[in-house]
C-alpha cells in the first residue's frame, strides 16, 4: 500500500496475522514480532515470527525455555519487515511461497507422507 | 491501586470459573434428588430391551423386516442384555431375595433368545416371543413399583 | 432458473444437515419415552441454529474470512486455543458416534455386526473427504438426505397423531425419579442441534463455494427453510417413536429400534428406508465434522485448506483430516453402542456451548470484518438469549449426564 508509512498499526493489524505470500499461498500466521528499541530513541519493528516455539510462548512464558529444548529452533521462522507489503488481518508478503522457509512442512509431508496414499495429485 | 486490579482481574478471570464450578457442584447434589435408583433404571432399560426384541422377532415371523434387519439388531440387544444377572444383585434399590430371584429366573430363558433368536419357521418362535414378553414384563415391573 | 437450482440444492443441503446420528438418536428416545414433551426443545434448538448458520454464512460471504480465522484474529491465539480444545473433544466423541451410525446402517442391510462394519464405515468417510470435491460432499449425502421425508409420509399411513397424545406437548408425563432423564435430554437435543461444527463447516463452505456479498439472500433463505424441513423430520421421528414405540414399552435406545417405527407401516420398504437415510444423514455429517475440525486447525495456524484443492495443495490440512478420523475409529473400536455415544457427544457438546458460541457474538458485530452487514439489535439480543440458555445447559449437563447413568 502506497501509504504505509502513513498508517498508524496497532497489535491486532500485526498480530495472528494470516501470512500470504505473493503467488498467493498460505504460509502461517504471525505467532511473535521482534522489535528494536534503537539509541535513538526509534522503537522499530524488525521481524515477523512464526512457528510451534514463538505460539507456545504466547500460551505461557513459562513454556518458552522447554519449547526451545525441545524443538531447538529448527521450526522458528523470521520474516524481516522488508519483506511485508502491507498489515492488516492478511500480511501480504513481497516474496512468492517457495522463498520461505515456513512452507517446508507442508512440502515435507506431501513429499514423504501423502505420497504414499492414492489419489493425492502429485 | 495495583492490589485492587489484581483483585478485579482474579474475580473476573478465575472466580468466573469457580462460580461455574460452585454451580456445576449445587446441581449434581441437587439432582441427587431427582433421579432413580441405579436398579430400577436398569431394570426399566432391559425391560424395553426386551420388548424391542420380541417386536423385532414378531415383525420378522410377519415379513415387516428383513432377517438381515433383525440379525443386526439382535446383535444389539445382547449387548445391551448380557451380564445384567451378575450386575443387578448388587445394584442400590435392589428389591427383595423373592422379587429378584423371580426376575433372574425369567432372565435367563429370555437371553437364551436374544443369543439365538429364531429367524425362520424352523423352530418354535412364538415360545420364543413369549419367553421375551415374561422377562419384559416383569423388569417393567419393578422399575415402575 | 440456474439461481433457483442453487437455492433447492442449498436448502436441500441445510435439511439433511439438520438430522445426524445425535439427533436421530435423541429424537427417538425422547418420542419413545415422553410423547411429544420434548418437541419444545427442538424447536428451541431449530430457532437458534437456523440464527447460527445465517451468522456464520453471512460473516464468510462479507468478510472473506472463515470462522476459524476470525476467532484467532480477534482474540488471539491463547483464546482461540479454548474453543479449539471444547472442539476437538466434543466432536472426536461426535464423529465416532456418526460413523458409527453409518456402520450400524450397513448392518441395517447386510446383517453383519456393525462392529465389523465400523472400519469400513471409516474408509468411506475418508475416500469421500480425501478427493471429493466440495460440491460432492455438500450435495451428495443431502440428496439422499430426502430420504427423511418418508418419515413424515409414514405418520400419515399410521394415521396421524392421535389426539390423545396432544396435551403431551405442553405437559410432558415425567414419571418421579425421571426428571434427570429427562433434562438431560434436554440438554442431549440442544447439543446435538446446536452442533458448533456446523459454525466452522458452513463458514468455510461459503468460502469454498466463494460466496460474496451477492449470496446473502440465498445464504438467509437456505437457513430458514432449510434448517426449517430438517427439524421436520426431527420431529417426525419424535411422533414416530410416540406413536409406535412407546405404546410396546420399546425406549429407542439403539438405532434398529427407531427404524422399527418405520416398518410398522411400510413393512421391508419401511425398514430400507429408515436404514437408507440413517446412513445418508450419519454420511454427511460425518463429512461435516471431521472437515469442520480440518478447517478449524488449518485456519487457526494459517495454513493451506480446501477441498477443492488437491491433496499435495493442502498437505496440513488433509493430515490433519486423517489423523482426526483415525482418533474417531480409535474411540469407535472401544466398543460403546453409537446411539450412546451420540448421546454422550451431545451433552459434551452443550457442556462446551457457551466457549464455541460467545466468540461470534463478538465478531458478527466487528464491522472491521462486515461492514454495514453486522448484526442488527434484534439478532444480537437473540443470539445472547442463545448464550444464556447454552450457559444454563452446560451447568446442568454434566452432572445429569453422571446422574442419569447416559440416559
Amino acid at each position: 500500500m502506497p501509504d504505509s508509512e502513513e498508517q498508524l498499526l496497532v497489535m491486532r493489524d500485526i498480530m495472528d496475522s494470516q501470512l500470504e505470500t505473493r503467488d498467493k499461498r498460505h504460509i502461517g500466521r504471525v505467532a511473535d514480532i521482534e522489535a528494536e528499541w534503537r539509541d535513538d530513541g526509534k522503537f522499530v519493528l524488525v521481524n515477523i515470527v512464526t512457528g510451534p516455539e514463538a505460539l507456545t510462548g504466547r500460551v505461557a512464558s513459562r513454556l518458552r525455555p522447554m519449547a526451545r529444548f525441545l524443538l531447538r529452533g529448527h521450526f522458528e521462522h523470521r520474516i524481516p519487515l522488508s519483506d511485508v507489503e502491507n498489515f492488516g488481518p492478511t500480511v501480504r508478503l513481497r516474496k512468492k511461497a517457495q522463498d520461505y522457509s515456513v512452507g517446508q512442512s507442508d512440502r515435507w509431508i506431501a513429499d514423504h507422507i501423502l505420497r504414499w496414499i492414492p489419489g493425492n495429485g502429485r | 491501586m495495583a492490589a485492587i486490579t489484581r483483585a478485579l482481574r482474579f474475580i473476573h478471570k478465575d472466580a468466573g470459573s469457580i462460580i461455574f464450578l460452585l454451580l456445576v457442584l449445587l446441581v449434581t447434589i441437587a439432582g441427587c434428588r431427582l433421579t432413580q435408583s441405579a436398579f430400577t433404571r436398569t431394570a426399566g432399560n432391559a425391560g424395553s430391551a426386551f420388548a424391542a426384541a420380541s417386536t423385532t422377532l414378531t415383525y420378522v415371523h410377519e415379513g415387516k423386516i428383513s432377517k438381515a434387519y433383525a440379525a443386526s439388531s439382535f446383535v444389539n440387544y445382547t449387548s445391551e442384555l448380557d451380564g445384567l444377572d451378575q450386575t443387578l444383585p448388587s445394584q442400590t434399590g435392589v428389591p427383595d431375595a423373592g422379587t429378584l430371584q423371580r426376575l433372574l429366573n425369567l432372565y435367563k430363558p429370555a437371553m437364551e433368545v436374544i443369543h439365538s433368536p429364531c429367524l425362520d419357521e424352523s423352530c418354535d418362535w412364538r415360545a420364543q416371543v413369549a419367553a421375551l414378553d415374561s422377562a419384559s414384563k416383569a423388569f417393567l415391573e419393578v422399575s415402575n413399583s | 432458473m440456474k439461481k433457483w437450482f442453487g437455492l433447492a440444492l442449498g436448502i436441500v443441503t441445510a435439511t439433511g444437515g439438520f438430522l445426524d446420528a445425535g439427533t436421530v438418536a435423541t429424537s427417538g428416545e425422547a418420542g419413545a419415552k415422553y410423547g411429544l414433551g420434548l418437541i419444545w426443545a427442538i424447536l428451541v434448538a431449530t430457532v437458534a441454529v437456523i440464527l447460527l448458520v445465517e451468522m456464520s454464512g453471512r460473516f464468510a460471504a462479507v468478510s472473506k474470512k472463515a470462522y476459524a480465522s476470525a476467532i484467532r484474529e480477534e482474540f488471539g491465539f491463547k483464546f482461540y486455543l479454548l474453543p479449539l480444545l471444547s472442539e476437538l473433544i466434543a466432536e472426536s466423541l461426535l464423529l465416532a458416534a456418526e460413523i458409527g451410525g453409518i456402520a450400524i446402517a450397513l448392518s441395517l442391510f447386510t446383517g453383519i455386526s456393525w462392529h465389523y462394519l465400523f472400519p469400513v464405515a471409516a474408509l468411506l468417510v475418508w475416500i469421500m473427504a480425501w478427493r471429493a470435491p466440495f460440491s460432492l460432499i455438500e450435495n451428495g449425502p443431502a440428496l439422499l438426505g430426502l430420504l427423511t421425508l418418508s418419515f413424515v409420509v409414514a405418520i400419515v399411513a399410521l394415521g396421524g397423531l392421535p389426539k390423545e397424545l396432544l396435551p403431551t406437548l405442553w405437559k410432558p408425563e415425567i414419571k418421579s425419579g425421571e426428571l434427570a432423564d429427562y433434562l438431560y435430554l434436554v440438554a442431549a437435543i440442544l447439543g446435538a442441534t446446536i452442533s458448533p461444527y456446523l459454525l466452522y463447516f458452513y463458514s468455510s463452505g461459503a468460502r469454498e463455494e466463494k460466496w460474496t456479498e451477492g449470496s446473502l439472500l440465498l445464504n438467509r433463505v437456505t437457513a430458514i427453510v432449510g434448517m426449517g424441513f430438517g427439524s421436520l423430520g426431527s420431529i417426525a421421528l419424535v411422533v414416530l417413536g410416540a406413536i409406535v414405540l412407546q405404546p410396546l414399552n420399546i425406549s429407542s435406545s439403539t438405532l434398529g429400534e427407531l427404524g422399527l417405527a418405520m416398518a410398522k407401516p411400510f413393512g421391508q420398504i419401511g425398514a430400507f428406508l429408515f436404514a437408507a437415510a440413517l446412513f445418508a444423514t450419519c454420511l454427511g455429517a460425518a463429512l461435516e465434522v471431521v472437515l469442520a475440525v480440518s478447517y478449524n486447525i488449518a485456519q487457526g495456524f494459517g495454513w493451506e485448506w480446501g477441498e477443492n484443492k488437491k491433496p499435495v495443495e493442502a498437505p496440513r490440512f488433509n493430515l490433519v483430516l486423517l489423523l482426526f478420523l483415525l482418533i474417531a475409529v480409535g474411540i469407535g473400536l472401544l466398543g460403546m453402542d453409537p446411539l450412546q455415544l451420540a448421546l454422550l457427544a451431545s451433552t459434551v457438546i452443550a457442556l462446551f456451548l457457551p466457549f464455541s458460541l460467545s466468540p461470534l457474538l463478538v465478531i458478527m458485530n466487528d464491522q472491521d470484518y462486515l461492514g454495514n452487514k453486522t448484526n442488527g439489535r434484534f439478532i444480537n439480543i437473540a443470539m445472547i438469549v442463545i448464550l444464556i440458555i447454552a450457559f444454563l445447559v452446560a451447568i446442568v449437563s454434566l452432572p445429569l449426564e453422571i446422574l442419569s447413568g447416559g440416559g
